[in-house]
């Protein structure tokens, strides 16, 4: 590589690896720039959590309007049936034992696989994606109401 | 177990069990309860829930009646229309099926609540429709999952008083209604029938609240049925909803027990058997002794506190067989006046846990309350 090259490499590099030089100058040692918690974010960041909580406590008792709103109303369950006929209060669902062998389904399965066989099976619907904004929601409410749980997870 | 249980649990017992005083002492226990696993494994390995009294899928009560005779219980089928579940009309059918096919035939079945899901003219219809199957006389109390979309005006026109009492060969049956006595929730917050029948058929719903309950005017009734009863004569009383406090916010209970108790304590020989709670528990409380009996539909998980320390509970299902961990009930009255109740539970040889993995509650947990129906959309 001649040296002509060498500077334009290192020129094309300048606006990321500057940028960031600059920045650190003004913005003193790694960590000055973060301010400490605020509570106003404390509570924002809860309230998104909680309102996922809440969409997910509306799915998983059969809720129509946010299943459709959620884009899984011809998903969830095709026999009336509601995670929490099962599952009051989200008990027996034990998210605190995930991964873990889960026997039904064969296999070393996380929450959300545990989810999508119920629905599945007990429920005769159809698979949701696992990213999608409903297996959150259904994750956060079942996850939140077990608040308090031992972990232990493997355990059957 | 919460503070506010404890203190209620204890005033319970305080009340209704003072020291020595138990269920006619002529129940008898039989060689094949003895020989249960429990004890074999023995019973401090399976956990303190379960710990010392060494239930069998048959329990022997003592009674006094005249002639043997046999009854059966099926209840909680909560069906939905044929077009919808047709799961649930299966084990309906299968129930029938085998009531219908017992031998020597049982004298009468006790339906023993929600026999519909939404409380629609089409589920009870189809519930009768299915138990038309069964031959013997057939006598019917609600639940709640048959009340409150009409409050009772379908139920009461298939099937006439919701509280009822007959004698039959020496023992005094009892109908109760737990149901039908809630709180109004639905009038101020102008709610459709739909939304009325779907709090009330949520069970872990906020909104309905304590509902179940058997009302001073049903006591009253209750008192002046029992008062030409002989005091040491058995009484078998029916009710969708058991008469001690289990779990409230399930209302796993009636909110009135005191008062139930407090009719019932002169009797010695009282016997209650129970639906709604979809699984098998065992109490005592004073001269009473209560059996929670199996739904057809599904079990429901045991709730995280308050499950009676003499139940041995059921063994723990598995959730992709339909049939698993429910069923019906035989009941038979012996000629040595001994009442034997059997679980059927379909599939399963073993009802009850026989290592503390079998119990639903081997991986511990904390619950708490749903919020959103208080949230949405009637705040």
């Amino acid at each position: 590589m001649t040296t002509h090259s060498k500077i334009r490499c290192s020129l094309r590099r300048f606006p990321l690896i500057g940028g960031i030089a600059i920045a650190a100058v003004f913005a003193g040692p790694t960590s000055a720039h973060k301010d400490p918690v605020k509570p106003e974010q404390l509570k924002a960041y809860q309230e998104v959590f909680m309102e996922e909580v809440r969409k997910g406590d509306l799915l998983f008792h059969g809720d129509q309007k946010m299943a459709e709103q959620l884009g899984v109303a011809d998903d969830l369950s095709k026999t009336g049936m509601a995670c929490a006929m099962c599952h009051p209060m989200a008990s027996d669902t034990h998210p605190q034992s995930f991964p873990k062998f889960q026997a039904q389904i064969a296999k070393f399965a996380t929450l959300r696989d545990m989810i999508n066989w119920c629905i599945e099976k007990p429920n005769q619907g159809v698979k949701i994606d696992p990213e999608s904004e409903a297996m959150k929601a259904l994750e956060a409410y079942i996850t939140w109401s077990n608040t308090g749980s031992v972990l232990q997870p493997g355990k059957f | 177990m919460s503070d506010e249980l404890d203190r209620i649990r204890r005033e319970m017992h305080s009340v209704l069990q003072p020291e020595g005083v138990r269920p006619d002492d002529s129940l008898k226990i039989t060689r094949r309860t003895f020989i249960h696993g429990s004890l074999i494994f023995g019973a401090a390995t399976v956990g303190q829930a379960f710990a010392w009294w060494p239930l069998l899928n048959t329990l022997d009560i003592a009674h006094a009646a005249e002639t043997p005779f046999k009854f059966a219980w099926i209840s909680d089928t909560h069906l939905y229309p044929r077009s919808l579940n047709t799961r649930f009309v299966d084990k309906v059918v299968r129930a029938a099926q085998e009531v219908q096919a017992m031998d020597p035939p049982a004298d009468f079945l006790i339906f023993g609540g929600d026999l519909a899901q939404l409380g629609k003219i089409e589920e009870l219809e189809l519930g009768v429709d299915l138990l038309k199957e069964i031959k013997i006389p057939q006598h019917y109390i609600p639940g709640e999952h048959d009340w409150y979309l009409d409050m009772g005006k379908k139920w009461g026109e298939l099937f006439g008083q919701p509280n009822w009492t007959f004698d039959h060969k020496g023992v005094r049956f009892i109908g109760l209604d737990t149901v039908s006595r809630g709180p109004d929730y639905w009038t101020a917050k102008n709610m459709t029938p739909e939304e009325r029948m779907g709090h009330m058929a949520t069970l872990d719903g906020t909104v309905a609240g304590p509902w179940a309950g058997v009302g001073r005017d049903q006591l009253d009734w209750m008192e002046k049925t029992l008062a030409d009863w002989d005091k040491q004569r058995p009484v078998v009383i029916f009710s969708h909803n058991p008469l001690y406090e289990y779990y409230p916010p399930w209302n796993f209970w009636v909110r009135d027990w005191r008062e139930v108790h407090e009719v019932l304590k002169p009797y010695a020989k009282v016997t209650n058997i129970h639906g709604h709670v979809h699984q098998v528990l065992y109490n005592e409380i004073g001269t009473l002794r209560s059996i929670g009996m199996l739904a057809t539909s599904w079990p429901w998980p045991y709730a995280p506190e308050g499950l009676p320390k003499l139940t041995k509970p059921m063994i723990r299902v598995d959730p992709g067989d339909p049939y698993d961990g429910v069923g019906w009930s035989k009941i038979d009255v012996a000629a040595n006046d001994q009442l034997e109740t059997e679980y059927i539970m379909w599939g399963r040889k073993e009802v009850f846990v026989q290592s503390p993995e079998d119990h639903d509650k081997h991986v511990s947990e904390v619950i708490r309350p749903r919020i959103a129906d208080n949230m949405w959309p009637y705040r």
